[in-house]
């Protein structure tokens, strides 16, 4: 019976396997032919600085992405990712322009960059352990959950200010809190921080998914819970982390585009959560758990990143760029399920 | 003597790989009732399902009341009078109990308009038939069990079924709503109803059966009249006499008990007990089985060992330290293993490998610095799988590419790498072919022979015979009989099985 | 049975809450509706119509309607429940909120629209909008200016569903398109929004590195806009945007944007209020419905005196 998987397959399934492999690689192939398409068709797209541009553009989404990879493989959705985008630019640039008022001791105390980047992202990390809680302890279904968190984290970012904008973040040189602008347009020999922080979460994301106990289990998660508890995992706790995960990467996101836009607003990541799940879908990451991989992720947001960028060189409107996006999303799950069929087929 | 009102002759079913029933006669007689018995995977079900429409025989034919007939659905065999009630209530707990009876075939004006009224009239009609006031218009999923099943067979009624089988009717059922079943039976079969009556508790087959047809391996071994019918009959039909698999002696002497249970109990469905006041104790180097009929409290005991039953009362010592309050994970670090009986559902993570699987429960042995290395995964599982002789191509290869039996090794695997002092193990060879649980069955001589305490269920009594030491029987949540393997007979353990709580063992 | 019993004590719990919120106080109520506040524009507009309310002895509650016209019809319904004696509305959609102006006259309560026009006459008293075409022409004008009459630039358009949008486009262009060496090399939505404006400017300027100005059809757009040419090192690139919000007024004076144009928010949303006083007093505005406010054009001469969309006199 298992020799049948290991034995040379038969003439009339080699075309089938040739697809097979084909449907596998897509994303990625994808990637090559959106790519290809705009170096013919959208000026100076192929250059260094286009495709850094393109790959800062590709990290927001990319780095909310691979939070909800992890949330997505244990069978869960993150809907409050763009909220804790919001929200966690909203607390840096508060802190940053205002201090931390403390009206029992009367004093306002300005945190350092340092300081401000740590809160922000204890905050974001701090609201994914609330969905994670609801989720476990309190057994709400993940897309209520992290609903529920959605709309609360916008109101609180909307809160935070009365609405308005914090701007001109840059600090003040008798505060000691300047520097901020940095992690959204400083470069390390060349290269965006933002791309690198990219860097460093993937490969980190990927080798912890890969290769250690807590990564095995959250794939043991997704394919069976069951199994997973009665193996002595305690799924309670893998799902409370990866909600934490997701939340630390969503206001790692926060600081980024408040850094880069030198301003935070309350309105800012206003459904970066859809565009997350769709790179994670794009990637072959299976909605119902157990299946996916941080690598095809990232591949996934690069799809839509160089479409959406190679769509605006071009000149395309605005109108057109969301159709076109929807089509590759429908088209990527559609192949999806092709190749799970195939992949079926051939095994019998 | 009663008339013949339905004859299926020859029947044959075949699977992919197994023949489920081979030549088979039934006869249903009406006004009475027609008892299927035998082991399970006998193939009563299957009978059972291709007399219901579920599943069409191979081979055979079958006549109702002298014409030949062929039944192509459930809904076909329904509407030429077959009516069932599965074993698992198949009633949807959302919908009242009027709706539940005429789901699919609803009373309606014009095809489009329900007309409520008359399904409720019948309703009130057909309940009252049955001598009970269940309310029509309340939530099915608010009654109790029995009641339940009464709405089970009414809906069967409500399409005036002349033969009514019932699969199991009294599994769910506590000992008063057993007696109001058996009187709605009397009823029926004075209405002239046929009933094919399939259960395993042969006191309660002895006293409502009219006709006996004992099944064994597929095949019919014997039937009988009421009046020629004896337990001891039935059992010696039932089971055969050739042996399962060859049986080794242990090769080391029993230690003292390492794991004891004292005054175990937990709240069951209802206001019944799953267990009660359950004390017993277990050796390593010892195999135990613990023989029971389904709903005996088996899989219950084993949970509320494992931890997974945070409502049991009552105390586990593993080497004397107390267990209540431990986490699963913490009872695994303790040496105390569950290899659970639905592998599909509780014991194999479809997505990952078979080394995955394996190494599931022990990630930490072969943990270093927060990752998992290869290095150190590699040979253990190459050892496992050679010491368990798992067919697999290797150890990446995906878990659903084997075979039943291996799958299950894979489960028991997994468990041994966590390095257990006791391993329970809940039906283990179910689902796989003889050779396959030949080789469980070794693997479980092997490891007991290694000091580990070893205990299993099973619902198959030569299963009890194949590999134990020493046999317990449970019954409605207690232990009814605690024997050496080689002094317990077939009917001193069918009896203790149907034991009922007033007459139960200390 | 359930049912009905969860149905009734909704109902009660929804009869409860609003005789809860039927004003106690003797004071006549302006009802206050704009889109959200998290646009500063907006909260202008509801902070000066609140405060000339409040100074004319009316007691005042103040909603949102996000831009959804069915969320708007609901706050209409409130208003009407806690019996207004008027409305100050900046609308949520030229046709989508007809209907729901003309329950309000119903149920006898006179709307006063501010910043954007409905397509229906005599539905409300009076319709005070910013003249946005005169605006654009402003704009445009100081833009072309300061390109010197020629070169290559990009427009950032608003949300393209919002009419104010397309007239500001329009009123951009019919300036611009006089002068035959100013070429468009890129024209983008943003969505009002400043991040999209940042990660979109940022990809034109690869496709289009010869650019020498950009024209935002709104103050946000123009932010993230000058953000993502900061990004890449060019400080040689005009920017004109549209609003006059508090940020751009500060890149102006720190010489980083070279104009916007203002629509008196703060100062429209006074006067709609004034507007209101006099039709409840007198049974009339004594103007026309339809009134057009001009917007004034804010560069380094002027942008010290703006605060909060009002221009200090």
């Amino acid at each position: 019976m298992s020799t049948a998987t290991s034995s040379p397959a038969p003439r009339a399934n080699g075309n089938a396997s040739a697809l097979l492999l084909l449907l596998k690689l897509r994303t990625f192939i994808a990637l090559i032919v959106v790519t290809l398409f705009f170096a013919l068709m959208a000026p100076n797209f192929v250059s260094v600085a286009n495709a850094i541009i393109i790959s800062k553009h590709v990290a927001i989404n990319a780095i909310l992405a691979i939070g909800m990879t992890y949330v997505i493989l244990t069978g869960g959705i993150d809907l409050s990712v763009g909220s804790i985008v919001g929200l966690t630019g909203m607390v840096a640039g508060g802190l940053l322009a205002h201090g931390l008022q403390l009206p029992m001791l009367g004093i306002i105390v300005y945190p350092n960059v340092l300081e401000v980047v740590a809160i922000a992202l204890l905050v974001g990390t701090a609201i994914g352990a609330i969905n994670g809680l609801l989720v476990t302890k309190l057994g709400v279904a993940p897309f209520i959950a992290t609903l529920g968190t959605l709309y609360v984290a916008r109101g609180a970012a909307l809160l935070l200010s009365g609405g308005s904008t914090f701007s001109n973040l840059v600090g003040k040189e008798e505060l000691g809190n300047q520097g901020y602008p940095i992690i959204g347009s400083g470069n390390v020999l060349g290269i965006p921080v933002s791309i690198i922080i990219l860097i460093v979460l993937a490969l980190v994301a990927a080798y912890v998914a890969q290769r250690t106990p807590f990564g095995r289990k959250v794939y043991a998660v997704g394919g069976n819970e069951r199994a997973a508890a009665l193996s002595g995992v305690r799924v309670d706790r893998i799902k409370i982390a990866v909600y934490m995960i997701s939340g630390f990467c969503a206001a790692v996101v926060g600081l980024i585009v408040s850094s880069q836009l030198v301003a935070s607003h309350p309105a800012s990541g206003e459904t970066f959560e859809l565009n997350a799940i769709a790179a994670a879908v794009l990637g072959g990451t299976s909605l119902s758990g157990g299946r996916g991989l941080i690598g095809g992720t990232i591949i996934g947001a690069f799809v839509i990143g160089v479409l959406s960028d190679g769509l605006v060189m071009m000149g395309v409107s605005e109108f057109w760029q969301m159709v076109i996006k929807g089509l590759v999303i429908i088209a990527a799950v559609v192949l999806d399920q092709l190749q799970r069929r195939l992949a079926a087929n051939t095994r019998q | 003597m009663s008339q013949v009102v339905f004859s299926a002759k020859g029947i044959t079913k075949a699977f992919p790989g197994t023949l489920a029933l081979q030549d088979v006669d039934f006869e249903v007689h009406a006004g009475a009732v027609n008892v299927l018995i035998g082991e399970n995977g006998a193939g009563k079900s299957t009978l059972m399902k291709i007399l219901a429409g579920v599943e069409q025989p191979t081979l055979g034919t079958m006549t109702m009341e002298g014409n030949s007939v062929r039944f192509d659905s459930i809904r076909d065999a329904a509407s030429k009078g077959i009516g069932i009630v599965f074993q698992e209530l198949n009633l949807c707990p959302n919908l009242s109990v009027t709706e539940n009876i005429f789901l699919g075939r609803e009373i309606a004006k014009a095809g489009i308009h329900i007309d409520r009224a008359a399904q409720t009239r019948r309703t009130t009609e057909l309940i009252g038939r049955l001598e009970h006031d269940i309310d029509p218009s309340a939530l099915v999923g608010d009654l109790m069990i029995g009641e339940q099943q009464i709405v089970e067979i009414a809906k069967a009624l409500a399409e005036d079924a002349r033969i009514l089988i019932m699969d199991e009717p009294t599994s769910a059922l506590s000992a008063s709503e057993v007696e109001v079943l058996f009187k709605v039976i009397g009823e029926l079969k004075r209405a002239g109803v046929a009933i094919i009556y399939i259960s395993h508790r042969l006191e309660e087959l002895i006293r409502i059966g009219d006709y006996f047809t004992v099944l064994r391996d597929g095949r019919l071994a014997a039937t009988a009249a009421r009046e020629n019918v004896t337990i001891p009959w039935i059992i010696e039909k039932m089971l055969g006499s050739e042996e399962v698999v060859a049986k080794r002696p242990p090769a080391i002497q029993a230690g003292p008990p390492i794991l004891s249970v004292d005054h175990l109990s937990l709240p069951g469905r209802g206001h019944a007990l799953a267990l009660d006041d359950l004390s017993v104790s277990f050796r390593p180097g010892e195999i135990t089985a613990i023989y029971g009929l389904l709903g005996a409290g088996r899989t219950e005991l084993f949970e509320s060992l494992y931890g997974l039953r945070p409502n049991a009362r009552g105390s586990v010592r593993l080497d004397g330290v107390e267990l209540a309050g431990h986490s699963v994970n913490r009872r695994m670090k303790s040496g105390l293993l569950l290899v659970p009986e639905d592998r599909q559902r509780d014991g194999l993570v479809q997505n990952l490998s078979v080394g995955g699987n394996l190494g599931l429960a022990s990630l930490r042995r072969f943990t270093r610095y927060f990752s998992i290395s290869k290095a150190h995964e590699a040979p253990l599982l190459e050892q496992i799988i050679k010491q368990l002789h798992i067919k697999t191509a290797s150890a990446d290869a995906p878990i659903t590419s084997l075979s039943g039996g291996n799958q299950q090794k894979v489960v028991i695997g997994k468990s041994l790498l966590t390095e257990p002092r006791v391993l329970l193990l809940d039906e283990p060879s179910r689902g796989i072919d003889i050779g396959a649980k030949a080789e469980v069955f070794s693997t479980m001589r092997d490891l007991a022979d290694q000091g580990l305490c070893i205990v299993y269920t099973t619902s198959d009594l030569k299963e009890t015979h194949a590999v134990a030491d020493r046999i317990l029987v449970m019954a409605y949540g207690r232990i009814t009989a605690d024997l050496r393997a080689e002094e317990a007979s077939d009917e001193a353990l069918v009896r203790a099985s149907t034991l009922k709580p007033e007459t139960a063992l200390a | 049975m359930k049912f009905a019993k969860t149905i009734a004590a909704l109902a009660v719990g929804a009869i409860a809450s609003v005789s809860v919120t039927l004003p106690s106080v003797a004071q006549d109520l302006i009802v206050i509706i704009t889109p959200s506040h998290d646009n500063p524009f907006f909260k202008a507009e509801a902070d000066g119509a609140k405060a000339k309310a409040e100074e004319l002895g009316y007691s005042t509650q103040v909603y949102s309607h996000d831009d959804d016209a069915n969320k708007q019809n609901e706050l209409i319904d409130t208003a009407i429940a806690s019996g207004a004696k008027a409305i100050i509305l900046d609308n949520a959609g030229a046709d989508a909120s007809v209907a729901a102006v003309q329950k309000a006259k119903d149920a006898g309560i006179p709307s006063f629209l501010i910043d954007r026009e409905i397509n229906a006459t005599g539905v409300a008293v009076a319709q005070i909008v910013s003249n946005n075409y005169q605006g654009a022409t402003l704009g445009a004008e100081a833009f072309v200016e300061a390109m010197g009459e020629a070169g290559n630039y990009v427009e950032l358009v608003g949300k393209e569903s919002d009419t104010n949008a397309g007239i500001r486009s329009s009123g951009y262009h019919d300036v611009i398109d006089q002068y035959p060496d100013m070429v468009m090399v890129a024209q983008q939505s943003a969505n009002w929004s400043q991040t999209e404006a940042f990660t979109k400017m940022e990809s034109i300027l690869q496709a289009n590195p010869d650019i020498k100005g950009v024209i935002a059809g709104n103050d946000t757009m123009a932010m993230g806009a000058l953000a993502a040419l900061e990004a890449a090192g060019r400080d040689d690139v005009i920017v004109v945007g549209f609003d006059g919000s508090n940020d751009v007024r500060d890149a102006i004076l720190a010489g980083k944007v070279h104009a916007t144009v203002l629509q008196p928010a703060y100062r429209q949303a006074q006067w709609a209020v004034e507007l209101a006083d006099k039709y409840l007093k007198e049974g009339s505005t004594g103007m026309e419905e339809k009134i057009s406010m001009d917007c004034v054009l804010i560069d380094e001469t002027n942008a010290g005196s703006l605060e909060n969309f009002a221009l200090a006199d």
